[in-house]
């Protein structure tokens, strides 16, 4: 008899879970009446295997601003997907240990390249402006790459064509959690691409001629 | 390969599959792994997780399992790696994690002259080949009459990648035909040896892989050093082989078509059609699901797409190109046997 289950489209993966006996963990995604709702999963039947889901469960509530049903799925309460988001909010969820408490992340940073303090304000509308406690040339590009890396990681857009210090979600609503979450990375998203990258080649066999 | 589905009375998948490596009808093509079809999800599934489950026959089995219980192949394929009988030449192994594949650590060869070639005394009772014997025993014993138990016995040329290094075993053929050949000549009683000891523990099919991958080695050196090689397999190892070389091989399907193995196991680098044309049916095709790019990284259409590709070219057996990646979605690998079998109920 089959133990797989139908829960929707797998969108983001942690292999290993170094927190929870090495288990593999997967965010998956469905439509419920047209809304896009996310599962986090395993398929391991190990002993609080389903108690360290619950924590993860918990952990995204906290990071991302999401809601759970009383099936446990996850959702946001504009109801929209925000994938490339809700993704973050798992991977980060997942960095935390069971005796970690998750904390919703303030929407301000120290900017380690710049020296400066990055904050950002919700202007209303699912609206965002980036801005530091400096000035000049240096500041003006640290706060465009910093919304940049917004737009990026959680699928936001620019205010308009030619804003550099503006984001906004589609979906025209507040989700202060999920960007103070996003902020801490949007400084660096190279590195995150390339950790995306080292996660996605590692698993694949290659020929012995291409191993080292 | 003719299918007939109004002729050929229902099959189980063993059947099914036996009879594709034989060039007969079957009542629908065979879903066949030659290679892995293990993830990380799997693993969880059954508690089997790498690298234990390489090393240990009960769990090498329950995870082999879940590609027939889980995925619905028609064939059950232990060998995830492609390392047991280098380490139990004596290579250095690294066993890495659950998500990552052990590999030998080339850089520490064990073999730098043809005289160092020795096949130890223990080579089949080594805990790494006597895995393998195990754990097809066991599923021959669960699964026999269901599904195709398939085995694998590595190849001569990926034997020297592992033994002497890549580096070194490739100028060795450059600067060294003669030896080339006696290194090879050598090397491949350990892959007659560990596949008649695979047989006799009960493998329907054994795949064969010999690494001379289409990036490095061309169509000419493939007839110089192996056509003959893999014909002399073919008289000596008493079961359907299934040959696997990665890569672009278009230049020397011709020379594997005359092999005499049962099926060559091949590339998304190659064109469903014109492997076909090529191999004119003297050898069974599997395979050409991509990997890297639509087994691992796109959707279910996609997979479906390129089983419905092979299927129109006439590819008598369906499965990925080679072993999956350990973090391809469950549902991408189920989208391949449903697409056989919507294909074939679409078919007039």
């Amino acid at each position: 008899m089959t133990s797989i289950v139908d829960i929707g489209r797998r969108i983001e993966l942690v292999p290993i879970d170094p927190h929870f006996n090495d288990i593999t963990i997967a965010l998956y995604r469905q439509e419920i009446d047209t809304r896009a709702v996310f599962r986090v999963h395993t398929y391991s039947h190990i002993k609080g295997a389903t108690k360290r889901i619950e924590e993860i469960i918990g952990s995204m509530q906290t990071l991302g601003g999401l809601q759970r049903t009383s099936d446990g799925l996850l959702y946001f309460p504009c109801g929209e997907k925000h994938e490339a988001a809700c993704r973050r909010v798992f991977l980060e969820a997942c960095k935390l240990t069971s005796d970690t408490s998750a904390e919703p992340r303030p929407l301000s940073i120290l900017d380690k390249k710049s020296k400066l303090t990055i904050s950002v304000e919700s202007l209303g509308n699912g609206t965002y402006k980036v801005k530091s406690n400096g000035e000049g040339r240096s500041a003006e590009r640290r706060i465009s790459a910093i919304a940049g890396g917004l737009m990026k990681l959680g699928e936001l857009e620019p205010t308009e064509e030619n804003s550099t210090d503006s984001v906004t979600f589609p979906c025209g609503q507040s989700h202060d959690a999920l960007v103070g979450l996003l902020l801490v990375r949007a400084p660096n998203v190279r590195v995150i691409i390339r950790e995306e990258e080292a996660g996605a080649a590692r698993g694949v066999l290659a020929a012995p001629s291409q191993q080292t | 390969m003719d299918n007939d589905k109004y002729v050929v009375k229902p099959m189980s998948g063993r059947e099914r599959v036996l009879a594709a490596l034989r060039n007969e009808p079957t009542d629908r093509t065979p879903v066949c792994n030659p290679t892995s079809v293990a993830t990380v999800e799997l693993m969880d599934l059954v508690d089997a997780p790498f690298p234990q489950a390489n090393r240990e026959p009960e769990l090498m089995a329950r995870l082999a399992a879940t590609g027939y219980t889980e995925l619905g192949f028609d064939t059950i394929m232990p060998v995830f790696t492609i390392i047991q009988e280098s380490s139990a030449l004596g290579c250095k192994i690294q066993w890495e994690q659950k998500d990552n594949w052990p590999t030998v650590k080339m850089r520490e060869p064990i073999w730098e002259d043809v005289d160092d070639i020795s096949i130890p005394n223990d080579f089949l009772t080594h805990p790494d080949t006597q895995c393998v014997l195990e754990a097809i025993k066991i599923l021959k014993k669960e699964y026999g009459d269901e599904v195709a138990v398939i085995g694998k016995t590595m190849g001569p040329w990926s034997l020297g990648y592992h033994c002497f290094g890549v580096e070194p075993f490739l100028l060795l053929s450059l600067d060294d035909p003669g030896k080339t050949k006696l290194a090879l000549d050598r090397m491949k009683e350990a892959t007659v040896q560990f596949g008649i000891a695979q047989i006799e523990a009960g493998a329907d099919a054994l795949t064969l892989p010999d690494h001379a991958t289409g990036d490095l080695v061309s169509g000419d050196y493939y007839k110089r050093y192996l056509r003959d090689l893999h014909i002399e397999f073919v008289e000596r190892i008493p079961i359907p082989l299934i040959l696997h070389i990665c890569g672009r091989t278009v230049d020397r399907m011709e020379y594997i078509a005359q092999t005499g193995m049962a099926a060559f196991h091949y590339d998304s680098k190659n064109e469903p059609k014109e492997s076909m044309d090529i191999v004119q049916k003297r050898i069974a095709l599997i395979g050409n699901i991509n990997n890297p790019e639509t087994l691992f990284a796109k959707d279910p259409e996609d997979v479906h797409a390129e089983v419905v590709k092979n299927l129109e070219a006439g590819v008598p057996l369906i499965g990925p190109e080679c072993a999956i990646p350990l973090q391809t979605t469950i549902e991408n690998l189920q989208t391949i046997p449903h697409a056989v079998q919507d294909w074939h109920n679409s078919q007039p």
